[in-house]
C-alpha cells in the first residue's frame, strides 16, 4: 500500500509527471502522419472504444476510491472548492472519450467513402417541437437536480473574515485561474498575468482564421484535421486542465509541490535559489562579474529571446512546416507560429527552472522587465 | 372511467384551450398537428430561438451535448439566485461576511448561496465543455467563424463574473485571490505602475503612472483591495458583467440561427 | 459563401465611391449635375418656393446613381471641397466628442480623496527595539516590519514584491517566507529565492520631535533603484 503511494508521490513529481504525459501526449493524439502510424501500431487509438472508455472510467475511479482512503489524498479532494475540480476530470476525460469516439468512427467511415454518422437526408428534418424541446427540458430537470442535491449536500466555503495582513498558506486564486496562477511560479506577474491571457484570449479567437482547412464542418473527425484537433488537445488537455489539476491538488503551503498522497508539512524544505541567464554568463562562465550597462549585461537573454521569435519561424517555415507554411500563407503562419512559440515558451521555461534553476532569461528589475 | 365521463373530461380541456384567455396567450392552443406544433415554435418569443425543424443529428445529445443550452439554462439560474442573495446582503466590509453568515443560519431555505456558488462553478465546467464540443465538430469553420469569436468573448466574460463574485463573501480566500488577482494588473505594460515600460511615462521626476493612476487602482478604487474594491466589484459583478454578456449572449443566439443554424455536414 | 460575397462587396464600397469622385470623367459628370440642377432650380425658384431642397436632394444624385450604380452618398452633388471639409469637420468633432465622453467615464473612476486608513503613524522610541531583531508586532495594524541592526532602524514594508501577499518572518530560518508563491527575503529585505523579482521596499522613517520614531507610508524607497541609501529610509541609532 505504502509503496504504491510513495511509487504515485514519485510520479506525481512536476518533473517526471510533465515530462510522461508530453512524451506520450502527440502518440495518443498524434500531430502527423508519423506519429499517426505509431498511433495505430501501439493501439492507442483503442481508448476510443466502449471497452477503452470503460476501462479508463474503472482507472479513475479506483484511483480515487483507493485514494479516499488515504487521509492526506481526502483532505485535499473533499475540501469544498476543489470538489467541481474532481468533477471536471471525470467530465473532461469522459466527453474527450465521448468526442474522440465519434470521430474515430466516422473517420472510418470517410476511409470508406460512406456518410458519417451525422449525415441524414437534408429534407428530412425533424420538429423543433417535440424532438428538441423535450431533450432541453429532461437536460434542464437533471441539471437542476444535480445542482440542488449538490448544494443540499456541500456547504459553500466561508473562511475566517478577511485580514489583509495574514495571507493563508497556500493562497490560491479560484480554480479555474490555477493555471496562470502555475505560471506565475515561472514567469513575471506581466506575462503570466498579463501577456499570456491575453495572448489565449486573442490566440482562441484567432483559431477560425488560422484554421484554413475546409473539411470536417458538422461532424466529429479525426484523421481530416489531425493537427488541428491534437493541437487543440494539448493547449487543453495539458497546458489548461492538468496545469489546474496540479495547482489544486499538487501545490501546498509555501507553494511546494506535494504528492497527492503526501502530508502537507508547513516547514518542508525546498531550496529555490534561481540564478539569471546573465549571472551564469558573467559570473559562472566567464567569471568577470556583472557589467555595470544593463543593455550589457542583458545582450545574451535578449539575443536569445529574439532568436527565439525571428530566427526559428522562417527556419521551420523551410524545413518540418513547408507544407503548413505553403498552405496557410505568410501572414496566417507567421501569426500561427508565434502563438504556437508563446505556448511552448510555458514547458521551455518550466524545465529551464527545474533543471538548471534558471529564474530569469532577461532581467531587468530596473524597468520591471523580466522574461 | 366511463366513456362520457372521458369525453366531459377533455371537453374542459379543449374548452379551455379555446377559451379566449387561452388563446390570447397561446395563439395556436395546444399543439396536436403537424402545423400546431410548428405554430407553437413560431409564436412563442422563447421557442423561437429555435428553428421550427431540424436537422436529425442536430437535436441528438450526442451531437451537441446540449452544453450551450446548459450555460444559458445555469446563467439564468444564476441571475435568480443572485438576485435573491441581493435582498439580505450589504457590500461593506463591516457587513458582508456577517451577511454570509446570516444567509446560511437566519434565511429559511439557506442553500440559495449554494446555488448560486456551485452553479457558478458548473456554468464554468459548461462552457468549457461546450467550447470543446463546438471544436470537435469543426462548428467554428466558415460561415461561423465570428461566432467562435462571440463566444471566447462569452467564455471571457464569464470567468470575469465568477472572479468578480469571489471577492464578495469577504473571506480570507475571496480577498486573496482578489489581492494576488489584481497585482498581475499592476504588471500590465505601460498601464500598470509595476509593469514594464511605465516608468518611461514620466514627465521630469514625475510619474505619470503610480499606485494611484494605473489599472489596478481602476479596478479597486484604492491603492489596496478595501471597501471601495469591494463596491466596485459589486457593480460589476451584478449590474456590469451580466449587462455586458446578456448582450455578447443575444448576438450569439442570433448568429447560429443567421449562420445556418446548427452546424451540418454537407 | 454568399455571405461572404456580401461582405466584400459591402468593404470595397467607401474605396470605390472615393475612386470614383476622383475619376475626372465622374467629376464634369458631377458638374455638369450641378448645372443642371441650377436651371432646375431657376425654372422652379418662382411658382413654389418650398420645394426647391426638396427637388434638390432628389433629382442631382438619382443620375449619378445609375452611373455608378451602387447609390454612394459620397456623390452628392456638392462641391467637393466644401463637402469634404464638412464631413472630416463632423467626424472630428464626433470622434473628440466621444473620445470626451469616455475619458469622462474613466476619469470618473480615479476619486479625488480616498478613504483608506491613514498612511502615517508613530512606532515608539528607538530603544523599544532589541538589536539584531525583526520585530513584527505592528504587522498587524501597520503593515510594516521593523528592524534593527548595530547601526540602524529600518521599517519594511510587508507586501511581497511579487504579487502582494504577506510573508511571514520565519524566526528559525531568519527569512520572510511568501505563503502565495514560496519567495523568499533576507532580514534586509533582499529577495533571494522564488519568484519575487526584486527586493522588498523600505518607508520612509525619522525621529518625530518628541524623539519617537515617525513612519511615513507614502513614500518608499526602492532597493534596486539605489534608494536604501536615501538618509530617509533608514534611521541611525
Ligand atoms: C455563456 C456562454 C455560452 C452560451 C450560453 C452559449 C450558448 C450556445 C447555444 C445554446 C448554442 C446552440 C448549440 C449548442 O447548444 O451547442 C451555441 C452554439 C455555438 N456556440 Fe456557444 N455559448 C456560449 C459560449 C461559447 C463559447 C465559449 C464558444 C467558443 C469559443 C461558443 C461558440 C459557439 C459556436 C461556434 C456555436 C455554433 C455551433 C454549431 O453551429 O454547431 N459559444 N452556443
Ligand atoms: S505573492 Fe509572494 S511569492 Fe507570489
Amino acid at each position: 500500500m505504502d509503496l504504491i503511494k510513495s511509487v504515485i508521490n514519485t510520479l506525481a513529481s512536476p518533473t517526471i509527471l510533465f515530462t510522461l504525459i508530453i512524451v506520450t501526449f502527440f502518440f495518443i493524439f498524434p500531430l502527423n502522419d508519423w506519429f499517426y502510424r505509431w498511433n495505430k501500431r501501439l493501439k492507442l487509438d483503442s481508448f476510443w472504444t466502449n471497452r477503452g472508455g470503460i476501462k479508463m472510467f474503472i482507472i479513475l475511479l479506483v484511483f480515487f476510491a483507493f485514494g479516499l482512503f488515504d487521509e492526506n489524498f481526502r483532505l485535499i479532494v473533499l475540501k469544498p472548492d476543489n470538489v467541481p475540480i474532481v468533477g471536471l476530470i471525470f467530465l473532461v476525460a469522459f466527453f474527450t472519450w465521448l468526442s474522440m469516439k465519434q470521430a474515430v468512427d466516422n473517420d472510418v467511415h470517410i476511409e470508406n467513402n460512406e456518410n458519417v454518422n451525422e449525415y441524414s437526408d437534408p429534407d428530412d428534418k425533424v420538429l423543433t417541437w417535440p424532438d428538441l424541446v423535450y431533450i432541453e427540458l429532461i437536460a434542464l430537470v437533471l441539471c437542476t437536480v444535480l445542482l440542488i442535491v449538490w448544494s443540499i449536500g456541500l456547504q459553500a466555503p466561508l473562511e475566517e473574515p478577511a485580514n489583509p495582513t495574514l495571507s493563508p498558506n497556500p493562497a490560491k486564486a479560484p480554480w479555474y485561474f490555477l493555471g496562470l496562477q502555475e505560471m506565475l511560479v515561472y514567469f513575471d506577474p506581466w506575462i503570466a498575468g498579463v501577456l499570456f491571457p491575453s495572448l489565449m484570449i486573442v490566440g482562441l479567437m484567432a483559431i477560425p482564421y488560422l484554421d484554413t482547412n475546409k473539411k470536417g464542418v458538422g461532424y466529429y473527425s479525426f484523421k481530416q484535421r489531425m493537427m488541428a484537433v491534437s493541437l487543440y488537445m494539448f493547449g487543453w488537455l495539458v497546458l489548461w486542465v492538468l496545469l489546474i489539476i496540479i495547482g489544486t491538488f499538487l501545490r501546498g503551503p509555501n507553494w511546494n509541490f506535494f504528492g497527492p498522497f503526501e502530508y502537507w508539512d508547513l516547514h518542508k524544505l525546498q531550496p529555490l535559489t534561481n540564478i539569471n541567464l546573465s549571472e551564469y554568463v558573467y559570473i559562472i562562465w566567464f567569471s568577470t562579474g556583472m557589467p555595470d550597462n544593463i543593455l550589457l549585461r542583458e545582450i545574451w537573454g535578449i539575443l536569445l529571446i529574439l532568436g527565439y521569435f525571428l530566427i526559428l519561424p522562417p527556419l521551420f517555415a523551410k524545413t518540418w512546416l513547408k507544407n503548413l507554411y505553403n498552405r496557410l500563407g505568410n501572414f496566417r503562419y507567421s501569426v500561427f507560429i508565434i502563438l504556437i512559440l508563446f505556448a511552448l515558451s510555458m514547458p521551455i521555461k518550466m524545465y529551464l527552472r527545474w533543471m538548471v534553476n534558471l529564474k530569469y532569461i532577461v532581467a531587468i528589475p530596473e524597468y520591471f522587465f523580466n522574461i | 372511467m366511463s366513456k362520457s365521463e372521458k369525453k366531459k373530461k377533455e371537453s374542459i380541456l379543449l374548452r379551455l384551450g379555446n377559451s379566449q384567455v387561452w388563446k390570447s396567450i397561446i395563439r395556436s392552443g395546444v399543439p396536436r398537428d403537424r402545423r400546431g406544433r410548428m405554430l407553437s415554435v413560431l409564436n412563442s418569443v422563447f421557442l423561437h430561438l429555435h428553428p421550427v425543424r431540424m436537422p436529425k443529428h442536430a437535436v441528438k445529445l450526442k451531437y451537441t451535448w446540449c452544453m450551450g443550452g446548459l450555460s444559458f439554462y445555469i446563467f439564468l439560474v444564476l441571475t435568480i439566485t443572485g438576485i435573491l442573495l441581493m435582498f439580505y446582503y450589504r457590500p461593506t466590509i463591516e457587513y458582508a461576511y456577517t451577511d454570509m453568515i446570516d444567509l446560511r443560519e437566519q434565511v429559511p431555505l439557506g442553500i440559495m448561496r449554494e446555488i448560486h456558488r456551485w452553479g457558478a462553478h458548473l456554468m464554468v465546467i459548461t462552457v468549457w465543455l461546450h467550447m470543446f464540443r463546438v471544436f470537435m465538430t469543426g462548428s467554428y469553420k466558415s460561415p461561423r467563424e465570428f461566432n467562435w469569436v462571440v463566444g471566447v468573448m462569452l467564455l471571457t466574460l464569464t470567468l470575469l463574473l465568477s472572479f468578480t463574485g469571489y471577492l464578495l463573501p469577504w473571506d480570507q480566500l475571496a480577498i486573496w485571490a482578489i489581492t494576488v488577482g489584481t497585482n498581475m494588473a499592476r504588471a500590465t505594460p505601460f498601464l500598470g505602475h509595476e509593469g514594464p515600460g511605465a516608468a518611461l511615462l514620466s514627465i521630469g521626476d514625475i510619474n505619470l503612472v503610480h499606485a494611484g493612476s494605473d489599472v489596478r487602482f481602476a479596478l479597486l478604487g484604492g491603492r489596496f483591495v478595501g471597501e471601495a474594491a469591494l463596491l466596485r466589484f459589486y457593480v460589476l459583478h451584478c449590474i456590469g458583467l451580466p449587462f455586458i454578456i446578456v448582450i455578447f449572449m443575444a448576438v450569439h443566439f442570433w448568429r447560429i440561427r443567421k449562420d445556418g443554424g446548427i452546424s451540418t455536414p454537407l | 459563401m454568399d455571405d461572404q460575397k456580401h461582405l466584400e462587396h459591402e468593404q470595397n464600397k467607401p474605396e470605390d465611391a472615393e475612386r470614383s469622385t476622383e475619376n475626372p470623367e465622374e467629376m464634369k459628370q458631377s458638374e455638369e449635375n450641378s448645372t443642371e440642377m441650377k436651371i432646375a432650380e431657376k425654372k422652379e425658384i418662382e411658382p413654389k418656393k418650398p420645394e426647391v431642397p426638396k427637388k434638390k436632394l432628389e433629382k442631382g444624385p438619382t443620375k449619378k446613381r445609375a452611373s455608378i450604380g451602387k447609390g454612394s452618398i459620397l456623390v452628392e452633388p456638392i462641391k467637393r471641397r466644401s463637402f469634404f471639409s464638412w464631413l472630416t469637420l463632423a467626424w472630428v468633432a464626433f470622434t473628440a466628442a466621444t473620445g470626451t465622453f469616455f475619458g469622462m467615464m474613466l476619469r470618473f473612476m480615479f476619486p479625488n480623496v480616498l478613504f483608506e486608513p491613514k498612511q502615517t503613524f508613530k512606532a515608539g522610541y528607538p530603544d523599544d527595539y532589541t538589536i539584531g531583531e525583526v520585530t513584527t508586532s505592528l504587522k498587524e495594524k501597520y503593515g510594516v516590519w521593523i528592524i534593527r541592526d548595530t547601526e540602524h532602524i529600518y521599517a519594511l514594508s510587508v507586501v511581497c514584491t511579487h504579487l502582494g501577499c504577506t510573508p511571514n518572518w520565519l524566526q528559525n530560518e531568519r527569512k520572510f517566507k511568501c505563503p502565495c508563491h514560496g519567495s523568499g527575503f533576507r532580514k534586509s529585505g533582499i529577495n533571494f529565492e522564488g519568484p519575487a523579482p526584486r527586493p522588498l521596499e523600505r518607508y520612509k522613517i525619522v525621529l518625530a520631535d518628541d524623539g519617537q520614531i515617525l513612519i511615513d507610508k507614502t513614500k518608499k524607497f526602492a532597493y534596486e533603484k539605489g534608494q536604501w541609501s536615501d538618509s530617509e529610509s533608514y534611521l541611525v541609532v
